[in-house]
């Protein structure tokens, strides 16, 4: 109930922000300080906040309790981003004045029809980020309010698009901020207390779990979904009738719907193809799901890092800043600022390997962060710990799908039709009605895979067309439009059908599940070749110039 | 039909566009003729077909020229050549070539489609300037009332005021400065509030204090570049119409946030306000011709800049005060502040 009132605060919060945060000038005199830009820090707070989404709030921590320590590399991933888009886009892309992907598109290459595909991509993008967002907030509403998923899902929509039409992305830089600020207390006020509170013996149990780890209390286990997993050494567990059941050592498969009552000290079971919680695996620091860490792990990596600049709401907000030097500048501030949020989630894996790894039997470890600090401090203090992180977990929901609604909406009113302002607001509704809609069978689906998902189908079709549309001045229509082809086509298809598909073995397994690695050069390839083959207008040379000349 | 009407795109932008070279070949098929050659005054701009010697061309269009009227004669080895001058606005602006034995009367009409092709083209690029130039015009006339006003203001307070006159001076100076700068037709929307700033810094004075101003702008659309003077003219107006005319305190609020791809600026004043009619006839720019400049003016420039949806929004009623609302996208390609 306090979550509910936590989540509630919140979101009346960032409405008054987001309607009556812009100061009101009473004067003349106020008149200039009302119209003196954003300093660097503000927006350096609120680019952050829109991009820490669920996937760092929920998902990194759920990850890490998975599939082990090579899950941090999304978080270095979700960093260095910023070094790219400092070192390549950032400065140029103030320059041009151009908002939007799309907009630079139609600046560089002069095209209506190039920005129709622009504006196709954005949608897919913006699609596949929202997902995910969606999904954390129906696990994190469910979980409070014990709710069904859907109804957490559904609602979740409807406060998003609502808060839209109130008017609360209004001023977006003060909502943004005051997201960060609320993520990153969130998440870190909690994690300090479970750390300080932890004792030092499950410190040092958490850092260096026993072989397979033993579950620290009596832990009721309901299997929502048909699960096979192996026992090291038998175990009697009680079903809900009171019947006690032995089970062998060996392999178990049990039914969906299946409940049984772990005793404590009894070993976790260990789920089929993850990683043993205590196991070597487990504390390798390479991604490892597919029998190939090393390719995995520099794929996701380069997914991530490319991804970043061709995030369309991530390169929109660089227009806010009034120089291309001070847009540099905001975004090394991002990095700073990620990087002192990513030392958060860390915590919850680490102490959820102990206290909570029913999770990873469940297929819900999305959830250890809300879940984590009711198990590890009983009482008052755990309800008010799980409220704050429950709330953090609502406003990284909250800021980061307002910004993409805003921006799909954007991109499907103003890039594929010629829009007009009720268009934008049934643009908003559309977008979350698709995106619920979306999100509710995706419920199983692991927040971080569908995230990396759309920063693959970024990196593949946005960081070609940047990159090479600043740098290099023989970029042409013809080339571009083929690159962004090729690259929506490779990475979007590759995951959806290692997602959605049965995969054949081998190789071609996490060559379709993480395909970044050939997805990228091959649309870079595309874009420059077919540019070779033809001829850039004569104004490219002045257009590329105006890009960075001070 | 459709090579006919295809022949007048390739000619859209006259003799020296990008599609003549395709426009000679269309000439070629429509007249069956072995070769084609168009030709300005300075001689050959494009061929098709059977290559020409260029001394033949010469002599045959200079006969073209000096005449003015169609030459018809053989070459070395015995095909005909017929040579038509293209008459664009009573005026001989080229001519058209065709060799191997066209009938006459063809060759004629084909000149005379080329000719009203470039006519057309030539009345486009005109349109083109005068738009141009109705821009210029119509930017900015800032009005002698107001400059009067002003200095009457000044002068008043400069005895009982001494600093306050002098502030109001730099401010006018400064507005002047901006209203008469021929720096381009873009600025940020930041340095439009400026203007307006001293704008109202001015009104105040002459309101005797009387005048409440409330600005709320989401710090995301100053850098945005927008049309120059569009937000001066509407405060000028809510004053002027809406606020000088009421009894007691009168207040005008300038806001402006992002709504996705857009930005808005609203202002708003409690004043008198207007009829609607009267509103929609200010906007069509059939309204009384004292107050016709200046609302009309930004409406048809926003439209010239963006296009036909982002025209002016004004919300009024008799003695409801006025709320007009500009709505522009924040990137538009060739749209950059100097």
């Amino acid at each position: 109930m306090i979550s509910v009132l936590a989540i509630g605060l919140v979101l009346a919060t960032s409405l008054v922000i987001g309607i009556y945060g812009v100061r009101a000038a009473r004067s003349t005199s106020d008149f200039l300080v009302a119209s003196r830009r954003v300093s660097p820090n503000w927006n350096a707070l609120a680019i952050a906040g829109e991009y820490l989404s669920a996937a760092s709030v929920l998902g990194l921590s759920g990850l890490l309790l998975k599939n082990g320590l090579g899950t941090m590399w999304y978080a270095v991933g979700f960093c260095a981003g910023y070094v790219a888009v400092v070192a390549l886009v950032a400065g140029p892309m103030r320059r041009s004045g151009a908002f939007t992907v799309p907009d630079f598109a139609e600046y560089r290459l002069g095209a209506p029809r190039l920005r129709k595909l622009c504006g196709c991509i954005v949608l897919v993008i913006m699609l596949l980020y929202l997902v995910p967002q969606f999904k954390g907030a129906g696990v994190v509403l469910a979980l409070v309010s014990g709710t069904p998923y859907w109804v957490g899902v559904v609602l979740a929509g409807m406060v998003v698009s609502g808060s839209i039409a109130a008017g609360g992305m209004r001023s977006a830089t003060y909502v943004q901020a005051f997201h960060y600020m609320v993520k990153l207390l969130f998440i870190a006020i909690p994690a300090v207390y479970l750390v300080a509170h932890a004792g030092a013996d499950l410190r040092a149990q958490a850092l260096h779990p026993e072989w397979g780890t033993h579950f620290a209390q009596t832990t009721p286990v309901e299997f929502t979904v048909d699960t096979t997993f192996g026992l090291d050494d038998p175990v009697t567990v009680t079903a809900p009738d009171g019947g006690r059941v032995d089970l062998a050592a060996g392999d178990h498969t049990v039914s969906e719907g299946t409940r049984y009552v772990f005793p404590a000290g009894a070993a976790v079971p260990h789920p089929e193809g993850l990683p043993d919680l205590g196991g070597e695996r487990w504390s390798t620091p390479l991604l490892n799901s597919g029998g190939y860490p090393l390719f995995e792990t520099w794929s996701t990596i380069l997914a991530i890092t490319l991804g970043c600049m061709g995030l369309p709401h991530v390169i929109m907000r660089f227009h806010t800043s009034p120089s291309a030097r001070i847009a540099r500048r905001v975004a090394v501030g991002v990095i700073a600022l990620l990087g002192l949020f990513y030392l958060f989630p860390v915590v919850y894996g680490l102490l959820g390997r102990v206290l909570t790894p029913q999770l990873v039997l469940l297929q819900g470890t999305d959830t250890v962060a809300v879940v984590l600090p009711a198990q590890a401090v009983p009482g008052a203090a755990g309800t008010i710990l799980t409220a704050l992180v429950a709330a953090g977990a609502f406003g990284a929901f909250l800021s980061t799908s307002s910004g993409l609604l805003l921006a799909l909406a954007g991109g499907l009113s103003h890039d594929l039709f010629q829009g007009s302002v009720p268009r934008l607001r049934l643009a908003v509704a559309v977008g979350a009605c698709v995106a619920v809609l979306l999100a509710l069978p995706a419920e199983k689906v692991d927040i971080n895979v569908l995230v990396v998902w759309a920063f693959t189908v970024a990196a593949s079709t946005f960081c070609p067309l940047l990159v090479l549309g600043i740098w290099w001045r023989g970029l042409t229509l013809p080339g571009a439009a083929a690159g962004l082809t090729v690259g929506a086509v490779t990475a979007t298809g590759a995951v959806g059908w290692s997602l959605l598909l049965p995969t054949p073995q081998g190789w071609t397994t996490v060559l379709l599940a993480q395909p970044a690695a050939w997805t990228i050069p091959l649309a870079f390839a595309t874009m420059a070749a077919v540019s070779w083959l033809t001829r850039p207008p004569d104004w490219a040379e002045h257009a590329v110039l105006r890009l960075h000349s001070p | 039909m459709r090579q006919v009407h295809a022949l007048g795109v390739d000619l859209r932008d006259g003799l020296h566009g990008r599609s003549v070279p395709a426009a000679a070949k269309r000439l070629r098929r429509l007249l069956g003729a072995e070769g084609v050659v168009l030709a300005d005054l300075d001689g050959p701009v494009a061929g098709h077909g059977r290559h020409l010697e260029p001394e033949e061309v010469d002599s045959l269009l200079s006969q073209v020229f000096e005449y003015g009227s169609n030459v018809r004669t053989r070459l070395r080895d015995g095909t005909t050549v017929c040579a038509v001058p293209l008459n664009v606005a009573e005026e001989i602006s080229g001519a058209l070539l065709a060799c191997g034995d066209p009938v006459e009367a063809d060759v004629e009409a084909a000149a005379a489609l080329v000719a009203d092709s470039l006519d057309h083209a030539a009345l486009r690029r005109a349109r083109a300037r005068i738009a141009a130039a109705d821009l210029r015009t119509l930017r900015a006339q800032i009005s002698p009332h107001f400059v009067h006003n002003a200095l009457a203001v000044i002068a008043a307070l400069v005895r009982t005021d001494p600093d306050r006159a002098r502030h109001l001076l730099s401010d006018f100076a400064d507005y002047l400065r901006y209203g008469f700068s021929e720096k381009g037709d873009y600025a940020t929307v930041a340095d439009e509030l400026e203007a307006v700033q001293t704008y109202l810094e001015l009104q105040r004075a002459r309101f005797h204090d009387r005048l409440d101003i409330t600005v709320r702008m989401a710090p995301e659309v100053l850098p945005v570049a927008i049309p120059f003077l569009v937000v001066q003219p509407i405060v000028e107006n809510a004053i002027r119409h809406g606020l000088e005319r009421k009894e007691g305190r009168g207040h005008i609020s300038v806001s402006g946030f992002g709504e996705g791809p857009l930005c808005v600026i609203e202002i708003e004043d409690d004043g008198v306000g207007m009829h609607p009619d009267l509103a929609r006839s200010l906007l069509a720019g059939t309204g009384p011709e004292s107050r016709s400049i200046g609302l009309a003016n930004v409406d048809q420039r926003l439209r010239a800049v963006y296009g036909p949806e982002y025209g002016l929004v004004i919300e009024t009623a008799l003695g409801e005060g006025t709320k007009v609302t500009v709505r522009v996208p924040r990137f538009t390609r060739g749209v950059v502040a100097q």
